[in-house]
């Protein structure tokens, strides 16, 4: 995995955070005088500030997600994500995919059909990761979970560097 | 022409509606979801409308409801790990009698059977329970099955005998049986290639259907000594699959028991009904079903559940992920 | 995974990753930090150290051990995978073979003790009666290189007499809380009881150690005194009828700081056994007879009454009917709730019901207690739980019969063998039981109560939330 320096912890400007919201508003804006049709560089948008539960870096930065890795079809309202994890044994790896999961739930409209899966081959737990992030009931249990909440929430928080 | 017509949308709860049941008089229709809520929907003057909303027996999602076969009892099963007994009194109002404990983490399905003596639940934590109640409030575990290797996702008695069949996230789908001292898992079924999300019985019990996550729809046969307790040397098989219907995961199926029809509801925010040609050379090892109607936009988002009228075979509910509960109303073709 | 028992597969609720990628457990490497090293990973894989002088020095592997596994509630799977690697058949014969390499006043003193439901197991299997198994394994044992071979019954003995002084205890203090008592025996309930309900079951549960720990104690504090040996001088293997056994072994409560020893260091199951003499193609009946050792104090071996689980039931329906009401039970009459792994008995004196015990076996049976004794609606003084259906007879590492359809009647032959030996009740007129607590009170280095008892310990879930299993 490579690991971009850390110098960024040391940083002695204070992080500053962001909320998600003022976030919408902004992509809103870009897209007014465009057909309100979705596609894969807005659904990266969405996803690339998305941070790795274990390092202060986002999922852009680790190359876990890639704009050409986000097929968006408007028309049929369909969006499938790969994700790429940085290691083929990554333990995060639910984790990760949960997270964008989460994060496309809350920001696409209700008309969309999501998909999160793993790049083919890039993992040793594919199919098994697949099949949990696709079982709705198994997320929606889940995501009543506070403490695992808790941590979808830290990842999904945008830190200004 | 078949039609399936929309008769009313109901709107009460405020997040994702999981199971519709109608009780076995076919007059009231209960539903659930993830805000909590139990919501009894009943008419009156030809308008459904919630009679009864139970609140505060569970603190996560209630995911599925399950009538008593007399209608006295309602059960309902959460995400919180429990399972809640509801009685009905003389005034129609439901109380609270009993809280079930015992499951691992979230129970998916509740069901009665038909003798009405047993009380079957399953969970994430893959096992089914087996309950048996003594006095109204005292329920004892008969059995804990451990079968399955992964989650079990939706249960179903035998409309003719104790016989319950399960099936589950591990692809599979099981019939158990009271062997005399336990309960034992007499069958495994194979043959779906993802997580089988539902499970029903035919009227006559020699036949199931089953949906799945691999957008299939399966139709099994029972090939041994009907009735008689055993399944025989050919037990059950697959005698039909019905696939490039749904382009997604199917939720539920229920095989109506008055008129045969099968209404399925899936990710892909559809209805379809299926009806049987009964027009072929062997009904019983090779039959075939045709789609009969389908709805592409029964709801705005994913259709959880369908459930026939026991009792007003051609009422069919359903309800979705949008919250809302449909009530439709399916006039088959003329023959 | 295979012969745990149900309630501890149960507790686990692994998905699909690997033992390795589930840890989650911090492991502390002691080392003293010093400026001007580094960690430099040889070509092999391995890691070493360079200090300020360029010298390297291999640094050992981290290893998780079973007791940080058992401890920490993330994931029992591993702990299972781990258990099976360092408690084996091979494990004993690795340790036996060392042993003698090493010059004869350095050596270790090899102790197995065998509990006759296995000694039942292996008869059936090999069709011999329960003496002649007793002879043929011990026989077997020896010509391995084991030194001494004992049987159970005595620490046995010990577990009932203390329980049935617990029982009684209870009964006259009377404080709420304390009755039922829970039985205690068994590892996979102990397991199951900590990690599932936690805090409010573990005060109903009898503090006497089991019969498998207590020998542990009896080795290497009595046996070690008599023989004027050093604790440490000994390794204790226990041929048992499950997996489950394995890791009570393991449990922090059983391991001594001070002598660094545990009490039981490898536990084998009956099947074990009976799959290393395939293996080295032995017939279990054509070995050398010896018979057993008896502990310094006793002058013959006995039996203890009561069924495959340790008699506990009967044993302390006895001793507190005698002590309480002074009033002899007879025969033991059950009654069968249910199933027949669910069964009841009563004392009733002058039509006053007086005692009122059951016997729980198996998961469906052990949540019917719990959920009633969560709700205060359970009616026992004692309950005999025991997390196998049929009990300890049918452990999860007992030896099955070839065919599934002739389960049932192999586990009566089972039954018939253990049945068939001279049983006596626990406590009664065994004058070497008497000389044995009066040598353990009057033992200085540790109190009678800790050899004899242990505590229970609520797990809760150290994991983080980073490792949560959805």
């Amino acid at each position: 995995m490579s690991v971009a320096s850390r110098k960024g912890l040391d940083n002695s400007n204070p992080l500053v955070y962001e909320s998600v919201s003022q976030r919408e508003l902004t992509e809103a804006e870009q897209n007014d005088d465009v057909v309100d049709k979705f596609d894969g560089r807005e659904v990266f948008d969405m996803i690339r500030r998305i941070n790795d539960p274990e390092h202060p870096l986002t999922l852009e930065e680790l190359n876990v997600v890639q704009i050409d890795h986000c097929e968006v079809d408007d028309d049929k309202n369909r969006v499938v994500v790969y994700y790429t994890p940085t290691i083929p044994h990554c333990s995060m790896a639910t984790l990760i995919g949960l997270a964008i999961r989460v994060k496309l739930l809350r920001s696409l409209p209700e008309r969309f059909k999501v998909d999160v899966r793993i790049y083919e081959g890039s993992h040793v737990s594919e199919a098994a990761v697949n099949k949990q992030l696709s079982d709705k009931e198994r997320v929606a249990a889940a995501l009543e979970n506070d403490h695992l909440l808790n941590v979808i929430n830290q990842c999904l928080t945008i830190h200004k560097k | 022409m078949a039609s399936l017509d929309l008769v009313q949308s109901l709107h009460g709860h405020d997040d994702r509606a999981w199971s519709v049941k109608w009780n076995p008089a076919g007059t009231i229709l209960a539903s659930c979801g993830s805000d909590t809520k139990i919501i009894l929907w009943m008419e009156e003057g030809g308008k459904w409308s919630a009679k009864v909303t139970l609140t505060n027996a569970h603190q996560r999602t209630v995911r599925t409801v399950a009538w008593s076969p007399t209608g006295t009892y309602l059960a309902s099963c959460s995400f919180d790990k429990t399972i809640c007994i509801w009685k009905r009194d003389e005034t129609g109002a439901f109380d609270s009698i009993a809280t079930l404990e015992g499951h691992e983490n979230e129970v998916k399905c509740v069901a009665w059977s038909i003798s009405g003596e047993y009380l079957a639940s399953c969970s994430r934590d893959k096992t089914v329970w087996i309950w048996t109640c003594e006095y109204d409030d005292e329920y004892d575990c008969l059995s804990v099955l451990h079968s399955h290797t992964q989650d079990v996702k939706k249960l179903c008695w035998s409309p003719s005998e104790d016989i319950l069949v399960s099936c589950s996230y591990d692809n599979t789908i099981k019939l158990f049986k009271d062997d005399g001292d336990d309960w034992t898992c007499v069958e495994t079924l194979s043959g779906h290639t993802s997580t089988v999300w539902s499970v029903g019985f035919d009227h006559s019990g020699n036949r199931l259907v089953s949906c799945s996550d691999d957008q299939t729809i399966k139709i099994w046969q029972r090939l041994g000594g009907e009735g008689d307790g055993n399944f025989g040397a050919q037990g059950w098989q697959c005698v039909c699959t019905l696939g490039g219907f749904h382009d997604r995961t199917i939720f539920d199926v229920d095989w109506n028991r008055k008129n045969g029809a099968i209404a399925s509801a899936g990710a892909d925010d559809s209805i379809k009904i299926f009806e049987e040609d009964l027009d072929v050379r062997d009904s019983l090892r090779e039959p075939s079903f045709r789609l009969s109607f389908s709805v592409p936009r029964a709801h705005s988002q994913d259709v959880n559940a369908v459930s026939w009228n026991p009792v007003r075979p051609n009422l069919l509910a359903s309800c979705s992920d949008d919250g809302s509960i449909k009530i439709w109303n399916y006039t088959q073709e003329a023959r | 995974m295979d012969g745990f028992s149900g309630t501890l597969r149960l507790t686990d609720l692994n998905d699909f990753m690997a033992p390795a990628q589930e840890c989650i457990k911090p492991v502390t490497i002691n080392r003293i930090p010093e400026k001007g090293r580094s960690i430099k990973i040889t070509a092999s894989g391995d890691y070493s150290e360079v200090d300020a002088k360029g010298q390297e020095k291999k640094l050992e592997k981290a290893a998780i051990t079973l007791s940080d596994c058992l401890a920490c509630s993330g994931c029992v799977t591993s702990a299972e995978t781990v258990l099976i690697q360092q408690q084996s058949v091979d494990e004993l014969l690795r340790v036996i073979r060392e042993n003698l390499e090493v010059p004869a006043d350095q050596r270790r003193i090899i102790v197995a003790s065998v509990s006759l439901q296995s000694v039942a197991s292996l008869a059936r299997r090999y069709r011999l009666t329960m003496r002649q198994c007793q002879q043929k394994v011990s026989g077997y044992l020896r010509s391995l290189g084991v030194d001494r071979i004992y049987d159970l019954s005595a620490a046995s003995a010990l577990a009932l007499t203390e329980s049935q002084r617990e029982f009684v205890d209870r009964a006259r203090r009377n404080d709420p809380g304390s009755l039922p008592m829970l039985a205690s025996a068994c590892p996979g309930w102990i397991c199951y009881a900590e990690k599932t309900h936690g805090s409010w079951v573990l005060p109903y549960i009898n503090t006497t150690k089991s019969p498998q720990q207590i020998q542990g104690a009896l080795i290497k504090k009595y046996l070690s005194r008599a023989d004027h040996q050093n604790p440490g001088k000994y390794y204790h293997a226990t041929l048992m009828m499950c997996y489950d056994k394995k890791l009570e072994a393991s449990r922090e409560d059983f391991y001594d700081d001070v002598l660094r020893s545990r009490e039981v260091d490898c536990v084998v199951t009956s099947l074990e056994m009976e799959q290393m003499l395939e293996k080295k193609g032995v017939l279990l009946d054509q070995v050398c007879s010896s018979d057993f050792d008896l502990l310094p104090g006793l002058s013959t071996e006995f039996y203890n009454s009561g069924g495959g689980a340790g008699g506990y039931l009967e044993n302390i329906l006895r001793h507190a009917a005698r002590e309480l009401f002074q009033y002899e039970v007879g025969p033991v009459e059950y009654k069968t709730i249910r199933n027949q792994d669910f069964r009841e008995t009563t004392v009733t004196i002058n039509g006053e019901l007086k005692l009122y015990f059951a016997a729980a076996y198996g998961f469906r049976n052990i949540q019917n207690i719990v959920q009633k004794l969560k709700r205060s609606k359970c009616p026992y003084g004692f309950v005999e739980i025991m997390a196998c259906p049929s009990a300890c007879l049918n452990g999860g590492g007992q030896i099955r019969a070839p065919d599934a359809a002739e389960a049932k009647v192999w586990l009566q032959d089972v039954q018939e063998l253990f049945d068939s030996l001279e049983k006596t009740d626990a406590g009664s007129n065994i004058p070497w039981l008497d000389g044995l607590y009066r040598t353990l009170r009057d033992d200085p280095s540790t109190e009678p109560s800790k050899l004899l008892h242990t505590q229970y310990h609520s797990l809760e879930n150290k994991g983080t939330a980073l490792n949560i299993k959805w």
